[in-house]
């Protein structure tokens, strides 16, 4: 599963990153990089810092919202959710 | 305001658009002196169900992404669980015709879905993009008319 460390970071982590929650942060690993206001920042320093390598960029949230679709697709999901 | 106006076609509200890399992405490749992709033309569904703009895996192979992030996506067929999807960062141009500045966005995440391209379309262009226009539906006489 793709990001599945940085994901695992998150979760290990979303506990001290909820003071800044609505914020998005940025993960390469099991590193934590920084916590940024907007996607765009985030993802822009991902770039600079880790080029084309594997990193996470996730809004922080203590309820993760759901993004609905109202049409039959055929998933490509990567895990259930948690 | 820009805006277009369209007939309704057959499967619904069907707009031409442009994906390509972000700009991030776009700025990555360049420093790693690698090719940029050029945008890929695609027929995208406007639709209101959808909260978020989900995109073909066709597209996102040719353009050479890889996920930059994981979002929960309920529909239909997922039943009262969610699923994880993986999420990419692309840039989205959708074209107004002439005389009126496309709609550009240089990045925007995207979901990744099957969207069965055999339905005439490659993308669902949902609510985040929606967010920012003004859309009008006449049923009546068969238009429809994006502003933004």
């Amino acid at each position: 599963m793709a990001l599945e460390q940085e994901l695992e970071t998150y979760r290990a982590n979303l506990p001290r990153l909820l003071e800044n929650e609505g914020k998005f942060v940025l993960i390469h690993g099991d590193a934590v990089i920084d916590v940024y206001g907007t996607y765009e920042d985030a993802l822009k320093e991902g770039y600079h810092r880790f080029r084309l390598e594997p990193f996470l960029v996730k809004q922080i949230q203590s309820v993760e919202a759901v993004h609905f679709i109202s049409r039959h697709l055929t998933p490509c999901h990567t895990s259930p959710a948690k | 305001m820009p805006y277009f106006t369209r007939q309704v076609a057959p499967n619904g509200l069907i707009i031409n658009a442009y994906i390509g890399v972000s700009e991030a992405r776009r700025d990555a490749l360049v420093a790693a002196q690698q090719a940029v992709p050029n945008p890929i033309q695609i027929l995208g569904l406007i639709d209101t169900g959808a909260s978020h703009t989900c995109v073909d895996p066709s597209v996102l192979n040719q353009l050479g992404l890889t996920p930059t992030g994981t979002v929960q996506v309920a529909t239909p067929s997922t039943g009262t669980q969610p699923v994880m999807h993986d999420q990419y960062d692309t840039s989205l141009i959708i074209f107004a015709g002439q005389g009126h500045p496309p709609l550009v966005h240089l990045t925007i995440p995207v979901t990744k879905s099957e969207l069965l391209t055999i339905q005439g379309f490659h993308a669902l262009i949902g609510r985040d993009i929606l967010s920012g226009c003004l859309l009008t539906y006449d049923g009546v006489n068969g238009f429809f008319s994006l502003a933004y």
